[in-house]
């Protein structure tokens, strides 16, 4: 092939979503008028620009490419209006033009992903890939190529065109490329000229081998086409700045196309974008920072100047609407200060930066943080596309949007709250739709609590909190916010493969996950998720599992946990509909696993103090679940509970703290009188000689309800005494244990202890006296301690 | 005897004629009333990389650009420069650049003070002269505002914020109508092109006497950043401390460490984190600006120099550090013990010299 006809074909660089590039593309295809117009996207996913030009698409929209076969993993090729490539496709339909992709295709680009890794599924990453682009930057190459360098825009190669834009002068490639390319009114001839010779600067000091194979493959289908009789003359090529940079200087080897990725199986579909995700990714190829930005000059036909005062003007009324002063007077100043910055900087029109700054003198008189919170928004834009009915939505995807329909949920790319009341059928459908994307994996809608407002701050929802487990069964009200994204309609693509309905997709990711269970607990948080997922086929296969690992599971954690979500969906089952789950097997299985666990009560509490000392999992939780259920569930066997509980409480084997603990809860419930805990505490604490194995047990003991026990005259007693007892040198022993115990003790509990000791030592009368004294005594103390210990300090520097 | 300090259009005046000299080379057009063009205000601030019209041309403030071209951009048009910020991020020393550079004098100053009455923001009388003659030009005093529009100058406002509010109440007709009206003479004076007032405000101040919603709006708001980053502030104090020698002819220069070590110190106090991001530091509660990292340097300097060896030791810098942080209260003494304790004493080099100095000072 004749590597020179590359020079007779009209090159077009561009940048990816540049409104410049496409107002100048607009003018120069205006006056070539080709035949043909190839553009730089893949070549499998063609027969998507006949939807992607369709008058119902609306941008941003882009071309998802997802692999069929093995891991998910997906790329995509997002347009916006101003995208060059996007203008191209019109312009070529509109005139009977043959338009065509002529990249690498989007099954060589996931080939290259190998073994994607977790971010490349959602899309994170493969967003990178846009429009194939690399353009001047490998960037995309990165992203679409490649997991062995996932972090994507910020490594090396963005580096060329920031050390570009600071040796200009320029805080930032952005700012380089928005005063070097976008502003200047080009003429076709020298908008080409400049950004050839920038791509020829940067495609020097970097490009990989993969960028370099798309060039070749690139290069090959140009080619192929004027083989096949077509002039160069009459062919317009739009692609990324440093392609056109390669093919104008021949530097092309088509021998690297054989070192492409091998193809793997895909498929391509439109899907709606958003300026949000558009803005997300930064970098030649990537993105923009700004989109709505970048529209209005677009709309405006690439005037720069009423992009800014149309961005003034709605940052001041939305000042307004939040109740901050704003005057018209301030929006002209800023306007005004906007445009002296840009005739200082040496600009041909005003830039985000200028919009930025002007607006922080003017209308925030000095603070940025307005600026960072609403402008900033208001230049990137919420704005969704819309893709033409003629692409078919797969099921799922129109499953989705059938139900965002009819119970009216939030369809744009901001985050919106609601709540539901789970007393209405409507409203709970509507809770089991959203359970279900969550347990499916589609980003959507986020669970934050029983309540709006209740949280504060943002962020998701406190760990207790989380959107399934028994307490999905006891809310009567849910709050959630969602946001739709790109991403969700990506996973809903990816997806497909699990199943055709969103039912089918959840019973399918809730039997895999049942699966791998290795725990009763696991095997029970997925009945509990099949119960709010109204997935009553998994429901069986989960209990089974809960009962078939029961078994043979050894850990009381797991087990109690287990039979606290069984024991509340034997009570709650009326709240969610179940009555088609309804017969014995849960209260049974409820039972039984209640059981085992108190039968492993005792094994799993002779261990050491690191595996006790967790309050929020391990067996003090597991010991107080069972306990609860005890009390609360009356199907199961309390006596046994009792038993078990009553034997931790006197042994001597097991771990003290779980000793305190079970005494401590038996006291609460009343199944030991008082002066049965005081005996028990009187022979645990007599073993003046290890206090700190006595000094554990009060800690747990206290654990359990500080107040109840230290309001009991014959406890306080004892520990008195204990207390009084130990010897000196063992009392150091002890003392980290002690102070862990009455650390935790508010300042009622200490009234009533101090209380009590006064009692017991019957010296009521002369604590206030004898306070006064301590006071006074204890500040000498102190002061004398301070100083022994800034000495010993000194001491221990000095022998440093 | 020489004075202890010029104004700055004195000290760089060859500067300013060499920048003048290549604006009417270049034949590059100025604001009317303006010295220089706002390109050669903006080098004479920030500093050339090559020498205009032969003349280096030092930086005077290090830092964002972006703040001084939006200055610069704010003096040429009609609305007043504001410049906001904690106090020591050298607000005033910015607005003195900027009216060297754009008057030619940055000596028509008003320092706002709760005492500052309307006489000083407009006009007062000689009296002797108002009782001899009556009213008459001759025994009008004018104030630095009226000379500076007179002249069509920058009048500088320092610290706005302390000033009552009625005397910021007659700063907004003074904004909006650009003139002041003597009735004594029946003569109004208009400002000539080139007039235009440069405030500060301290955002330590804020609610001592906040400004109005109105008096707000006459001006654009450049807020001056605390400098957060180490190379940049050291370049900062390095320099400005040598400068402070020259003028005041004392003081012997400290090694580069030490500087270093005294503005990691307080960058350190005043984000509360290490740089490293390891260990938390309580921050105390006087401000510790870069105008008190020079102070405290320039002073360890002239320690060294009258009663030390002659040069400048951890010693002197933890001497000179007490009194900058004992400003406001005795606990600061206890923050920057503890941080001896937490941070230097963990360290190596002059870190532990200074902790072993700092430590007997301090307690």
């Amino acid at each position: 092939m004749d590597l020179g006809l590359l020079g007779r074909v009209h090159l077009f660089p561009v940048r990816h979503h540049s409104p410049r590039s496409s107002a100048v593309l607009a003018a120069f295809l205006a006056q070539v008028r080709p035949s043909a117009v190839l553009i730089e996207g893949p070549d499998d996913a063609e027969r998507l620009i006949a939807p992607l030009v369709d008058a119902e698409t609306r941008p941003p929209v882009a071309i998802l490419g997802y692999r069929t076969d093995g891991p998910p993993a997906s790329s995509l090729w997002p347009f916006a209006a101003y995208s060059p490539e996007y203008v191209a496709a019109r312009w070529g339909v509109e005139h009977g033009a043959a338009v065509a992709f002529i990249d690498i295709p989007v099954s060589r680009c996931l080939g290259t992903h190998g073994d994607p890794g977790p971010a490349s599924e959602r899309g994170e990453h493969g967003e990178h890939g846009e429009h194939g682009g690399e353009d001047i930057e490998e960037e995309e190459l990165v992203a679409e190529a490649g997991p062995p360098e996932p972090a994507g825009p910020d490594d090396g190669r963005l580096d060329v065109h920031e050390a570009c834009a600071r040796a200009r002068g320029f805080r930032s490639f952005e700012e380089f490329w928005e005063a070097s390319f976008e502003a200047p009114a080009y003429d076709v001839a020298s908008f080409r000229a400049a950004l050839l010779a920038y791509a020829d600067l940067v495609r020097a000091a970097d490009r990989s081998p993969l960028h370099r194979a798309r060039d070749a493959y690139m290069a090959r289908a140009i080619l192929a086409r004027i083989a096949a009789g077509r002039a160069p003359e009459e062919i317009v090529v739009v692609v990324g700045a440093a392609h056109a940079a390669a093919f104008a200087s021949g530097d092309v080897d088509l021998d690297l196309i054989e070192r492409l990725p091998e193809p793997v199986q895909s498929e391509a579909t439109l899907i709606p974008f958003s300026f949000p995700r558009l803005a997300e990714q930064l970098g030649y190829g990537a993105g923009n920072r700004a989109p709505q930005f970048y529209q209005r000059a677009h709309d405006a036909g690439c005037d720069y100047k009423r992009a800014t005062l149309e961005v003034l003007v709605e940052f001041t009324e939305h000042l307004r609407l939040r109740g901050f002063m704003a005057s018209l007077a301030d929006t002209i100043e800023a306007y005004r200060l906007a445009m002296s910055l840009t005739a200082l900087r040496g600009k041909a029109e005003p830039g985000l930066d200028e919009v930025r700054e002007a607006t922080v003198a003017t209308l925030c008189r000095g603070d940025a943080t307005h600026v960072d919170g609403f402008l900033w928004p208001s230049v990137i834009g919420r704005n969704v596309g819309r893709v033409s009915a003629r692409i078919g939505k797969n099921s799922l995807q129109a499953e989705f949007w059938r139900e965002i329909e009819a119970r009216r949920l939030p369809r744009t790319d901001s985050l919106e709250p609601f709540s539901l009341k789970l007393n209405e059928p409507v409203q709970v459908a509507t809770s089991v739709f959203l359970h279900r994307l969550h347990v499916a994996g589609v980003p959507y809608a986020a669970f934050v609590g029983k309540q709006l407002g209740t949280r504060s701050g943002r962020g998701r929802a406190a760990p207790a909190e989380e959107a399934g487990g028994i307490d999905a069964l006891t809310r009567v009200t849910e709050a959630w916010e969602a946001q739709w994204t790109p991403s969700t309609d990506i996973a809903l693509i990816e997806r497909i493969v699990l199943g055709n309905t969103l039912e089918e997709v959840t019973a399918r990711v809730l039997a895999d996950r049942l699966e791998t269970a290795r725990t009763t607990e696991q095997a029970a948080d997925v009945l509990l998720d099949a119960v709010v997922t109204g997935a009553r086929e998994t429901v069986g296969p989960a209990l089974a599992a809960c009962d078939r690992l029961a078994a043979a599971d050894d850990d009381l954690p797991s087990l109690a946990h287990a039979a606290s979500l069984l024991s509340g969906l034997v009570s709650f089952r009326t709240s969610r509909a179940l009555s088609s789950l309804g017969d014995d097997a849960i209260p049974a299985l409820c039972q039984k696993t209640f059981d085992r666990a108190v039968l492993r009560v005792r094994d799993a509490c002779t261990c050491d103090d690191e595996a006790m000392a967790p309050v929020d999992r391990g067996p003090k939780r597991a010991l107080r679940r069972l306990h609860d259920l005890a009390l609360a569930q009356p199907l199961v066997d309390k006596g046994a509970w009792f038993a078990a509980a009553a034997a931790l409480a006197h042994s001597y084997v097991v771990n003290p703290t779980a000793s305190g603990l079970a005494a401590g809860l038996l006291y609460l419930a009343q199944i030991l009188s008082d002066d049965e805990i005081a005996l028990l505490v009187g022979q645990r604490l007599s073993d003046t000689l290890e206090p700190a194995r006595a000094a554990a047990f009060v800690a747990g003991f206290f654990e359990v309800n500080a107040l109840a026990l230290v309001k009991s005259r014959p406890v306080v007693a004892a520990l008195d005494a204990f207390l009084g007892g130990i010897d000196t040198a063992r009392f150091r022993d002890a003392l980290p244990v002690l102070r862990r115990a009455f650390g935790g003790l508010g300042p009622t509990e200490r009234r009533y202890l101090l209380e009590n000791v006064l009692g017991a030592r019957r010296i009521g009368a002369k604590a206030k006296a004898a306070q006064a004294v301590l006071r006074e005594k204890d500040k000498d103390a102190l002061k004398a301690m301070s100083a022994d210990l800034s000495k010993a300090m000194d001491d221990l520097d000095d022998l440093l | 005897m020489p004075e202890i300090r010029k104004p700055a259009e004195t000290r760089y005046q060859a500067e300013l004629e060499a920048l003048a000299l290549a604006d009417d080379a270049a034949h590059t057009a100025r604001p009317p009333g303006w010295r220089l063009s706002p390109r050669a205000v903006e080098a004479y601030i920030l500093g050339s990389d090559a020498p205009v019209s032969g003349v280096e041309i030092t930086p005077k403030y290090i830092g964002d650009r972006a703040i001084v071209q939006v200055a610069i951009a704010t003096l040429a048009s009609d609305r007043a420069l504001m410049l906001v910020g904690e106090p020591g991020t050298a607000k005033s020393w910015l607005s003195e650049h900027l009216a060297a550079a754009i008057s030619g004098n940055s000596a028509l100053i008003v320092q706002g003070t709760a005492g500052t009455s309307e006489e000083h923001l407009k006009y007062g009388w000689n009296y002797a002269l108002l009782l001899a003659e009556g009213p008459s030009p001759r025994a009008l005093v004018p104030s630095p505002v009226l000379r500076a529009m007179r002249e069509g100058k920058l009048a500088r406002f320092e610290e706005i914020t302390r000033t009552a509010a009625e005397i910021q109440d007659s700063l907004i007709s003074i904004l909006s109508e650009k003139q002041i009206v003597v009735p004594e003479l029946n003569e109004v004076v208009s400002a000539q092109r080139g007039f235009n007032i440069i405030g500060t405000a301290n955002t330590r101040d804020r609610g001592v006497n906040e400004m109005s919603a109105a008096l707000k709006r006459r001006f654009n708001f450049v807020t001056v950043p605390v400098v957060e980053d180490l190379e940049q502030e050291i370049r900062i104090v390095t320099r400005r401390e040598a400068e402070l020698r020259t003028e005041y002819q004392v003081g012997v220069e400290a090694p580069a460490e030490l500087a270093k070590l005294l503005v990691t110190l307080f960058q350190e106090l005043r984000a509360g984190l290490t740089k490293d991001g390891k260990t938390k530091v309580k921050p105390p509660n006087a401000v510790l600006s870069t105008a008190e990292a020079i102070s405290v340097l320039f002073n360890s300097g002239i320690l060294a120099q009258q009663f030390g060896s002659g040069k400048v030791t951890p010693e002197e810098v933890s001497r000179s550090l007490v009194g900058a942080v004992a400003k406001e209260s005795g606990e600061d003494l206890a923050v920057v013990r503890e941080y001896c304790e937490t941070v230097a004493k963990t360290r190596g080099g002059l870190w532990k010299e200074f902790y072993g100095a700092a430590k007997a000072k301090l307690s």
